[in-house]
């Protein structure tokens, strides 16, 4: 699938000086990507990838919820909030090249 | 709701013919029907709480991770539900949903129970 496709590393996120520590993301901000990245998946037009943007987000958010360390937190944040943006853009770019006809699924009679 | 009233007062009460100093029998039952029903207003078309309760309990009901036998609307995600603060952002979405509508995130952090959701649904004029 095309997300996690340019995962970064997390190291590529940290600061990696401790004088300069970044604070680790509050549960309200958490809680604030989490429903970000709900509300971005109802603008997929294709119902297959609308499922799985959803059902993969709610997964990986709940992996990662008994992290306990603050920058394996902090880079966990980092890496959803790319992942946000990269389904923002794919949502765009599908729309643009949606199929006419729509998958079974969407119709509701 | 009130085109149902209607429906049943027009199915059931004939028009007056309207006289001069008109029929006590039944000028007084039509203008104090019309008035307190408004029944040509277009404020009308509001949900009805228990719609709105039933609709609510079906979205936590089929929900993966509820147990149905316990929902009630007065159960609370967290505390009866067992659920996290992530199933709560889950239903909250759903009952976006279903009714349409656009919950803030300050208002949506504050939803934690059935009640406080049917509250909130029952209360915002855009619900449908």
């Amino acid at each position: 699938m095309l997300l996690h496709a340019h995962t970064p590393s997390a190291s590529y996120f940290q600061e990696g000086k401790m004088a300069t520590a970044v604070p680790p993301p509050s549960r309200k901000e958490i809680l604030s990507l989490f429903r970000s990245f709900l509300r971005s998946t109802r603008t997929f037009s294709d119902y297959n990838i609308r499922e799985y943007t959803k059902r993969r987000a709610i997964d990986a958010f709940h992996h990662n919820k008994t992290l306990s360390n603050p920058s394996s937190v902090s880079a966990a944040f980092s890496d959803g909030k790319y992942q946000l943006h990269v389904a923002k853009r794919q949502a765009l770019v599908y729309s643009i090249y949606s199929p006419t006809v729509k998958s079974i699924m969407d119709i509701n009679y | 709701m009130a085109s149902a009233l209607r429906a049943a007062i027009l199915g059931h009460v004939r028009v007056p013919v309207v006289v001069a100093n008109g029929s006590k029998l039944l000028a007084p039952l039509w203008t104090h029907r019309t008035t307190a029903v408004r029944s040509m207003s277009s404020h009308d078309d509001h949900l009805e709480k228990n719609q709105v309760i039933d609709r609510i309990l079906d979205i936590v009901k089929s929900f993966p991770k509820v147990d149905p036998s316990k929902v009630t609307p007065e159960v609370h995600f967290q505390k009866d539900l067992g659920l996290d603060s992530l199933d709560n952002v889950e239903i909250i979405m759903a009952i976006e949903e279903e009714f349409k509508l656009e919950i803030p995130d300050k208002e949506a952090d504050k939803i934690d129970s059935c009640a406080l959701a049917i509250e909130y649904v029952y209360n915002h004029p855009m619900a449908s």
